[in-house]
């Protein structure tokens, strides 16, 4: 395949940073408003999975933060994972749109919860569903359209499949909340299904899709095993399909060992398959954000020997809501929190880098363009590393001991790298080039 | 410096000159150890410069920027010329095109 362009015109068209930069400042926001609420309840949280506060704060970091993240990065990445170009600007931007103005809604409705006034709930889950099956309409025609369908275009493919799937469900499960006939039951018993929808199918499976990709080729590193990445897709799909049929069968939850089973030989596959590639890498020095991106592939492991415990207790009845919790606050606040944080700075700095300077020779400048890499504060970034670990340290001490001051404590810090995350990303949405005098 | 195949050695030396001033703003390497450039051709009497070259992967988000800084820079060193550059992927870029300074400038 060949391109060709006389005096520099566009080559390859990626995809405009209008459409990506809106979901990188919205999850931004989130973020700090999510941490923001894990403080200000951190006390009522641990108490009860189903509890108004937790339904919010969970759906704040689930929807707010991590799901509009990775529609933005998703957008940005399209075109490198399938090799084509994104079908339509315009469907990402409605994608923004219906997203943005749902979740709030939802959140809000979740925040003072009614039985018997869902309206709120209804109106945000409907909205949450057009802006995501937009998603899916642009990734799908996008990746038909390309000559090329490549292990990762599947990934993403299966994967917003799977995450409408979840609202979807969501949406059912809100329903379901005022006439119980639709789901056939109380709704808080399909709570794992509509989770682990998403966690699994969308976030797991889109994670290792682009993680897959992306961290080799930030590492420059020659390893390529596309069938060891086939063998993954098929066991984390087939864990997650499992779990549904055993689910909703209601079959023993021994069963479910054969779905978590599935699921950690996937991860295991994937996670060395990244070791692989950074065994072989060309880029000797690995800088801190590939290195925060690594150690959240061995982050997943810890929800998931979570999970093998709580089924331990639970056929004896003993399960302990402390643990679900932990299990909930490892996967949102551990895994799903160290990956963007590793994967932000990775990205977003590129947009940026391409929409300011791109044009650059139109424009008089100073002196020599930056690196993408200095668009953020390195400094900052390592000081938000520094108290994220330790607020998520001593959230986790503090579940596991019960102590509403251990959490309030541990809530601080995750706030305050929160914080620290948001000033490197508007450092780095808002840069502007300096230009002559 | 590097050899590039081109039908006029004089010329192609001059714009190396610049052209190794050229980065993979990701990478953090420049163009010409980084193997990306495939041919450099002159027409003298068209005053024309026909550039193929490559990128590290398929719509690469920083393709626009280098070929850009390209383009850019072979407008520097041939004022009044017409720059054409032409992106292929037939061979694909691998790792082997890294020149050995630019392996030891990554580190290894």
């Amino acid at each position: 395949m060949a391109v060709k362009a006389v005096s520099g015109a566009s080559l390859q068209k990626t995809t405009n940073y209008k459409v990506i930069l809106p979901f990188y400042g919205y999850a931004t926001f989130s973020l700090i408003i999510g941490v923001f609420l894990l403080l200000l309840h951190s006390g009522t949280i641990v108490g009860n999975t189903f509890d108004q506060r937790t339904l919010a704060i969970v759906h704040t970091m689930a929807l707010g933060w991590g799901t509009m993240t990775i529609l933005g990065a998703s957008y940005q990445l399209l075109p490198v994972l399938i090799e084509g170009e994104l079908f339509s600007d315009w469907i990402g931007y409605f994608t923004f749109l219906f997203t943005a103005i749902g979740i709030p809604i939802l959140v809000y409705g979740f925040y003072h919860f009614d039985f018997l006034n869902i309206d709120l709930l209804k109106t945000g889950a409907i909205l949450v569903n057009i802006g995501v099956l937009f998603y899916v309409v642009n990734v799908t025609i996008s990746s038909l359209k390309s000559d090329v369908r490549s292990v990762h275009a599947w990934y993403i493919i299966i994967a917003s499949l799977w995450l409408f799937s979840t609202t979807f469900f969501g949406l059912l499960l809100v329903l379901n909340f005022r006439d119980p006939s639709i789901l056939g039951g109380n709704s808080l018993q399909f709570f794992t299904i509509h989770a682990h929808l998403g966690l699994v199918g969308w976030f797991l499976l889109l994670v290792i899709g682009v993680g897959s990709r992306l961290i080799p080729m930030f590492l420059i590193s020659k390893y390529v095993n596309v069938r060891n990445l086939w063998y993954i897709f098929f066991l984390i799909n087939a864990a997650l399909i499992s779990f549904l049929v055993f689910k909703l069968i209601g079959w023993p939850m021994t069963t479910y060992y054969i779905s978590i089973g599935l699921g950690l030989i996937g991860i295991f596959l994937f996670a060395r398959h990244i070791y692989k590639a950074y065994l072989v890498r060309i880029r000797k020095g690995v800088d801190t954000l590939v290195k925060t991106s690594m150690f959240s592939v061995a982050f997943i492991m810890a929800p998931l020997l979570l999970l093998l415990v709580l089924l331990l207790l639970l056929p004896s009845g003993n399960a302990n809501i402390r643990l679900e919790i932990l299990y909930g606050f490892t996967i949102l606040f551990g895994w799903i929190t160290a990956i963007i944080y590793g994967m932000t700075f990775k990205t977003l700095p590129f947009i940026v880098f391409n929409k300011v300077y791109h044009n650059k020779k139109k424009q008089r400048v100073v002196s020599k363009p930056p690196a993408p890499k200095d668009l953020y504060n390195q400094k900052v970034y390592d000081t938000m590393l520094i108290f994220y670990f330790a607020g998520f340290f001593i959230f986790v001490i503090g579940i596991l001991l019960n102590q509403a001051i251990i959490l309030k404590v541990g809530a601080i810090g995750l706030l305050i790298s929160a914080l620290l995350y948001g000033f490197n990303s508007i450092k780095t949405i808002f840069h502007q080039q300096t230009e002559a005098k | 410096m590097r050899d590039i195949p081109t039908n006029n050695k004089a010329l192609c030396d001059e714009a190396l000159v610049g052209l190794y001033d050229v980065y993979d703003p990701e990478v953090g390497l420049n163009i010409v150890d980084l193997g990306l450039l495939y041919q450099l051709d002159f027409d003298e009497s068209k005053k024309t410069v026909d550039v193929l070259m490559t990128l590290t992967t398929q719509f690469c988000p920083m393709g626009d920027t280098i070929t850009g800084d390209t383009t850019e820079s072979l407008t520097k060193s041939f004022p009044e010329w017409q720059i054409n550059i032409e992106l292929t992927f037939e061979p694909p870029w691998e790792f082997s095109k890294i020149t050995p300074e630019g392996r030891e400038y990554l580190g290894q």
